[in-house]
């Protein structure tokens, strides 16, 4: 790890006025900025720690929806009881993430913010070329292992997947992301790779993210949060979706759905293909199973990662299923 | 240069003075400087729970803890959680008792993990037990002896 | 060191050879105060860190460090240019080329991730970033990145494993039934959970070592002929191990390297292998290639097995991974052929990890075994019990003890096989397909000779003294439960002194060895020490019971007294006292009477002197049955344990309460193999990408179900002076062919590749 100044900021003002010096970084859970400072991928010259500062956490729950602190950890939103009732899928996709450990120090800013787990994005000196990390460099993925890497959204630039799953539930309800001065919808949070894989999300720099506001549903009532991976714990997804839905009176009849998905995109990809197809249609196996292939419109795979086409609608079917109470 | 801080820790109810570069981790404090070596090193990289102990009660990673981010907040490690009088914390007494480790290198962190797991409640079934043990791997593979041991401290407390 | 006193449980048999007795050594490792190679606090230490190679092959041409130099608080860096003077050390039997210099940062690189390069500075922080500033050019070569690679060609056959007997290849022809298997394993890495490193300090010429060890004298050995200074000079201290499973026998390219620092420093250095450097600083297992043909009469009787193995080497060591080990010994079959080849590669040279040999082995038979069983239509339960070795047809001798077969039925009746449908894809439970299926496993017997000292000091108390290694398979605990029966004290008056090179020799912590070979040279320690206690007492004329006219004396609760006799009883201590001695000490070991000095050092510090399980007149192996329950998620190709039980022979249990643990521990690392790990070699630059242990997936707690062990063994005399036989490593041979038997069950596919992750399954 890189030498570094230590600056245990005060106030958020203060905290946003030294993250706008070239160099900084904001150190909140310190999960991803600590990991990747070791693996030599950040390397700030100043680190602010914010972990300090308060009225930047809480949990707010009513019937409008949920406010949640940006320093709040992951561990305790996700045992919130009113998160857990109003938003099962925001609660599982966290406690499904990582480990009770991380959770206890990962915030939710954080965790929205955390890198990719591309292998050769993570070690530079093996892999000096990368888009992300050097812009113009290359991609030593493309060709490489990419198991792990995503088939939706990527480009010629990318095929890095995003690793989180709080957000993937985040967008599929709609959430949005305050910064301070304003908001913005997580979905557009989040930028594709294009040809600027390096700028990820819309954030600029001495901004921060203070709260994370969830809108009341049904669907986000009616919610899980399905992840599909090859050890049963501590891992990222394979492929996982977060799913809400709500049926007209009949109890069968779809009025409100709402898909996303985790492990195979390079950001939170909320599916409205998938939900289209199902409004005003009757739940069943065939219509699931057939609406569900929809998720992967556009997917294109790099070699080892193929299977995540063909594993993803499956998980999305299920998903639906289960909270259509058909499953 | 490399600059140094003047930390304070508050370790195990004990105050602890050290300078240090910033960028020095919990762990590495810890180990190095304070000659607490009952927390382990395993990855460095957040992957294995070796390196848990508590902040403010809470089970944290110290590999991916700065030093300084802990100045004013308790921490308290393996060599901090039997009585005074030297006897067991009940964890630790159930993972002698279970034989739930060989090697003993993740157990320090298991202990720390499972105590912090008890607290939060998360040992009401051995399903749950697994689940929240998770992020303490354990090479030797002591995972049946160490879900007996949680169960069995969590029926005590 | 002196280990805290035990708890005790249950009752006082449990401090008894063959009692349940909880780990000696149990409150320090629960307290944090086992201290552990890089936790001695050394005045004056500087960190040394590694560089590695980033090309799998080629020449270093230039290494610039002009930058790091300048870094704050380095000290030294050491590169290719940089002539350490030292020379190369024995291999494991002893063996060394004459006036071979060695160079432990070589200018030639065999493999990505090689270290090259070693930064020591005043804290390891600085080392770390003064290492990143430190700029390497090479001249790159050809390289084969794996044995997957189409360069790397077939490879060599191994002429010392290639076995065979009657004429296989005929008998497979006139077989009316036959099966035909290729089976695989990729790289597996130990991942211990301490990672690799030592702390090194020179005293003048004296050097000594902390370092995680798997072996003291070994080691120790390595770092004298580096050096080129007496061993005796040498000390390496390892009373604590973070867990080798063979990747601690051997030191190793960075030992050197921090030797070499602390010596041109004139101050202790201390070198921590980072994670990832763990994963090419040594080899873990080797990946496999197996061809396997059976033939067998339509009533399910082997009639010949063919089996061509070939496992990945370095480019410059033949290390086989003997694919064929298990297959001649698990069935009865009168026309057997057997072939392995090395391919070398641009890689670490593999090493030995838990079970090796026997593991990737019994993948390949006991999967083909199931082929088998499924197209004859047969009970694979039956299949094995129809062709039970009733003899080790590869050596023509008897078994010394073999309980294989009530370790199948007793398994079968524990894990309620009975009900098992046998038709593929027939048992569900909801989303979830339910799969039974077996896998065999075996380990020989392999001694070394060993030494022990036994104190009995004026206080009672008891003193066992061994250079052996606890890595957590409960050598403190046994050693202590030994004397203990001896002298008829309780377990918490014995101290056992363990892990370091200046105390008596030992066999390796290794091949399941160190138990049986420990244990014989204790026994006969102790036994000597109290027959030397009996003599002094019967004739000494301070001594109470010299006048009883007893020709012997009875050890029992703790009391000496004169067999069948009402007569005066003593303690250790009071006998002690009355005899006047403070300290009565003897020294025994198992090799031969009237063995040279030379003969000793080659016996503790080299392998010369194993004995193989067939070098007497039986074949002696540890042998087992797994029966595995899989639940496979149909469509998300997800496989869970959710049951295993599994049936060991392993001779007599010295402490079956730490046994058990080492049979869980090798049953949950096959849980592992069969469904999560994988070294995932970049072809492009022969790179493991998933260095770390966020993307070598372990199993965690959640990956582990219910496991039943059961031991159907009996005591095997020949096998050991105390009559077990080893335990650590047959523990994970067979689990995995279990498992994948179990998932054909589940789904009807044949993984024949291991991991069986999930693509392979939708």
């Amino acid at each position: 790890m890189r030498d570094f100044s230590y600056l245990r900021a005060s106030s958020a003002d203060e905290a946003r006025q030294a993250a706008l010096q070239a160099g900084s970084a904001l150190l909140a859970g310190g999960t991803t900025l600590l990991d990747l400072a070791k693996c030599g991928v950040m390397e700030p010259e100043t680190v602010v720690d914010i972990t300090h500062l308060s009225g930047l956490g809480g949990i707010e729950v009513d019937a409008n929806g949920a406010r949640i602190g940006a320093l709040a950890k992951m561990g305790e939103v996700a045992d919130n009881v009113g998160i857990r009732a109003a938003f099962p899928a925001v609660s599982e996709s966290l406690s499904l993430a990582a480990s009770a450990q991380l959770r206890n120090m990962a915030t939710i800013g954080g965790n929205l913010l955390q890198r990719t787990r591309c292998s050769y994005f993570r070690e530079p000196a093996v892999f000096p070329a990368c888009h992300k990390r050097n812009p113009g460099s290359g991609c030593s993925a493309m060709g490489g292992i990419t198991r792990n890497h995503a088939v939706l959204g990527t480009s010629d630039t990318c095929i890095a997947s995003y690793p989180g799953d709080l957000a993937v539930a985040l967008v599929a309800f709609d959430a949005v992301v305050e910064l301070g001065g304003r908001t913005v919808s997580v979905d557009d949070f989040f930028l594709l790779p294009g040809n600027t894989p390096e700028r990820e999300t819309v954030l600029e720099r001495g901004e921060m993210i203070t709260a994370i506001t969830v809108p009341s549903s049904a669907a986000a009532t009616n919610s899980t949060y399905l992840k599909v991976r090859d050890r049963q714990s501590y891992e990222f997804a394979a492929a996982s979706a977060a799913v809400g839905l709500e049926f007209e009176a009949d109890g069968r009849t779809v009025r409100d759905i709402r898909v996303a998905l985790g492990g195979v995109a390079t950001k939170p990809w909320r599916v409205r293909g998938v939900e289209q197809a199902l409004i005003g249609k009757m739940l069943s196996l065939e219509t699931v199973e057939t609406a569900s292939r929809l998720a992967m419109e556009g997917a294109v795979s790099h070699g080892a990662n193929r299977y995540k086409i063909e594993l993803a609608p499956r998980v999305v079917a299920r998903a639906i299923l289960k909270v259509g109470g058909l499953a | 240069m490399t600059r140094t801080i003047h930390l304070s820790l508050d370790i195990n109810g004990g105050r602890y003075d050290l300078d240090v570069e910033p960028r020095v981790t919990l762990l590495d404090a810890l180990r190095e400087h304070l000659a607490l070596t009952g927390t382990k090193k395993g990855c460095d990289q957040g992957q294995c729970g070796a390196c848990t102990c508590h902040v403010d009660g809470k089970r944290v990673l110290s590999c991916l803890t700065l030093a300084a981010q802990v100045e004013g907040r308790q921490v308290t490690t393996i060599e901090g959680i039997a009585a005074e009088n030297g006897e067991l914390h009940p964890v630790q007494a159930a993972f002698v008792e279970h034989d739930a480790f060989q090697c003993g290198y993740c157990t320090p962190g298991q202990i720390m993990s499972a105590v912090a797991c008890i607290r939060e409640g998360h040992a009401g079934s051995d399903e749950e037990i697994r689940e929240y043990m998770s992020g303490n791997l354990c090479r030797c593979g002591a995972y049946n002896n160490i879900v007996a041991a949680v169960r069995e401290a969590a029926e005590m407390a | 060191m002196t280990i805290m006193e035990p708890r005790k449980h249950g009752d006082a048999s449990d401090g008894m050879v063959g009692g349940r007795q909880t780990r000696f050594e149990g409150n320090l490792k629960v307290t944090g105060g086992a201290t552990y190679a890089l936790e001695y606090p050394i005045e004056g230490v500087a960190h040394a860190v590694l560089l590695q190679s980033t090309i799998p092959a080629g020449r270093v041409t230039s290494v610039d460090t002009s930058k790091a130099k300048a870094a704050p608080g380095v000290l030294l860096i050491l590169t290719p240019d940089d002539d350490l003077g030292l020379m190369t050390a024995s291999d494991w039997y002893g063996n060394r080329p004459e006036n071979q210099p060695y160079h432990p940062l070589p200018r030639e690189v065999s493999f990505n991730g090689q270290s090259i390069v070693a930064v020591i500075a005043e804290s390891r922080e600085q080392a770390l970033e003064a290492a990143k500033l430190i700029c390497v050019t090479y001249a790159q070569t050809p390289a084969v990145a794996s044995i997957d690679d189409p360069k790397a060609g077939e490879g060599k056959v191994m002429g010392n494993l290639t076995i065979g007997w009657g004429d296989a290849e005929a008998a497979l022809a006139a077989a009316p039934i036959r099966i035909e298997g290729e089976y695989s394993t990729p790289r597996e890495y130990h991942v211990a959970m301490e990672p690799h490193g030592l702390t090194v300090k020179w005293d003048g010429d004296q050097l000594t070592v902390w370092e995680p060890s798997q072996w003291s004298h070994g080691m120790a050995r390595s770092y004298s002929e580096w050096f080129g200074i007496p061993y005796e000079n040498v000390r390496l201290i390892s009373p604590f191990i973070g867990g080798g499973f063979g990747s601690k026998g051997a030191a190793l390219a960075y030992s050197a390297v921090a030797a070499f620092a602390a010596k041109k420093l004139g101050r202790p250095v201390k070198l921590a292998v980072t994670r990832p450097q763990n994963f090419t600083s040594y080899g873990g297992r080797a990946a496999t290639r197996q061809k396997i043909k059976l033939g067998a009469t339509e009533d399910g009787v082997l009639q010949a097995i063919v089996h061509r193995g070939a496992s990945e080497t370095s480019t410059y060591m033949d290390y086989p991974e003997q694919t064929g080990a298990a297959t001649p010994i698990l069935y009865k079959v009168e026309n057997f052929s057997s072939q392995h080849r090395v391919v070398p590669v641009n890689t670490v040279t593999p090493g030995a990890l838990r079970g090796p040999g026997k593991n990737p082995s019994a993948f390949g038979i006991e999967s083909a075994m199931e082929e088998l069983a499924y197209k004859l239509g047969m009970d694979p339960l039956e299949l094995r019990l129809k062709n039970y070795a009733d003899h080790d047809y590869q050596s023509g001798k008897p078994w010394s003890t073999r309980r294989l077969r009530e370790a199948l039925t007793e398994g079968a009746a524990a894990f309620g096989w009975s009900k098992r449908s046998h038709e593929p894809r027939s048992m569900r439970d909801g989303n979830q397909l339910v799969g039974w299926g077996i896998g065999c496993g075996t380990f020989p017997v392999i001694q070394a000779p060993s030494e022990a000292m036994i104190r009995i000091l004026g206080n009672g108390r008891v003193e066992v003294v061994s250079g052996a290694i606890d890595m957590g398979q409960g050598t403190y605990t046994i050693l202590a439960q030994t004397v203990a029966e001896v002298f008829g004290i309780p377990v918490d008056q014995v101290e056992v002194h363990l892990g370091d090179s200046r105390l008596p020799g030992s066999a390796i912590a290794g091949g399941s060895m160190l138990a049986g070979s420990i244990l014989g040279a204790v026994h006969k320690a102790a036994t000597a020490a109290r027959d030397e206690l009996i003599g002094l007492a019967l004739s000494d004329e301070k001594s109470p019971l010299r006048d009883t006219g007893a020709n012997t004396l009875t050890f029992s609760g703790g009391r000496i007294a004169v067999p069948r006799d009402q007569g005066p009883s003593l303690s250790l201590p009071e006998l002690m006292a009355a005899l006047g001695r403070d300290e009565i000490e003897t020294r025994r070991n198992t090799l031969p009477d009237g063995a040279t000095p030379q003969e000793h050092h080659q016996a503790w510090t080299t392998m010369a002197k194993v004995q193989g399980p067939t070098m007497g007149e039986f074949s002696m192996h540890s042998w087992c049955a797994h029966f595995a329950e899989v639940r496979v998620d149909e469509d998300f190709g997800t496989v869970r344990v959710s049951r295993i039980v599994s049936a060991f022979d392993c001779g007599r249990l010295y402490n079956p309460r730490l046994v058990e643990s080492q049979w869980r521990g090798g049953i949950i690392m096959g849980i592992g193999q069969a469904l999560l790990e994988e070294g995932l070699v970049d072809q492009r630059n022969g790179r493991t990408v998933n260095n770390n242990m966020g993307d070598y997936l372990v199993p965690t707690n959640a990956d582990v179900s219910d496991i039943q062990v059961i031991s159907v063994g009996i005591p095997d005399y020949g096998a050991s002076a105390l009559g077990g036989k080893g335990v650590g490593e047959v523990g994970i041979v067979g689990v995995a062919p279990a498992i994948a038997n179990a998932v054909f069950h589940a789904t009807g596919k044949r993984v024949r590749d291991l991991p069986i992750t999930l693509e392979k399954l939708i």
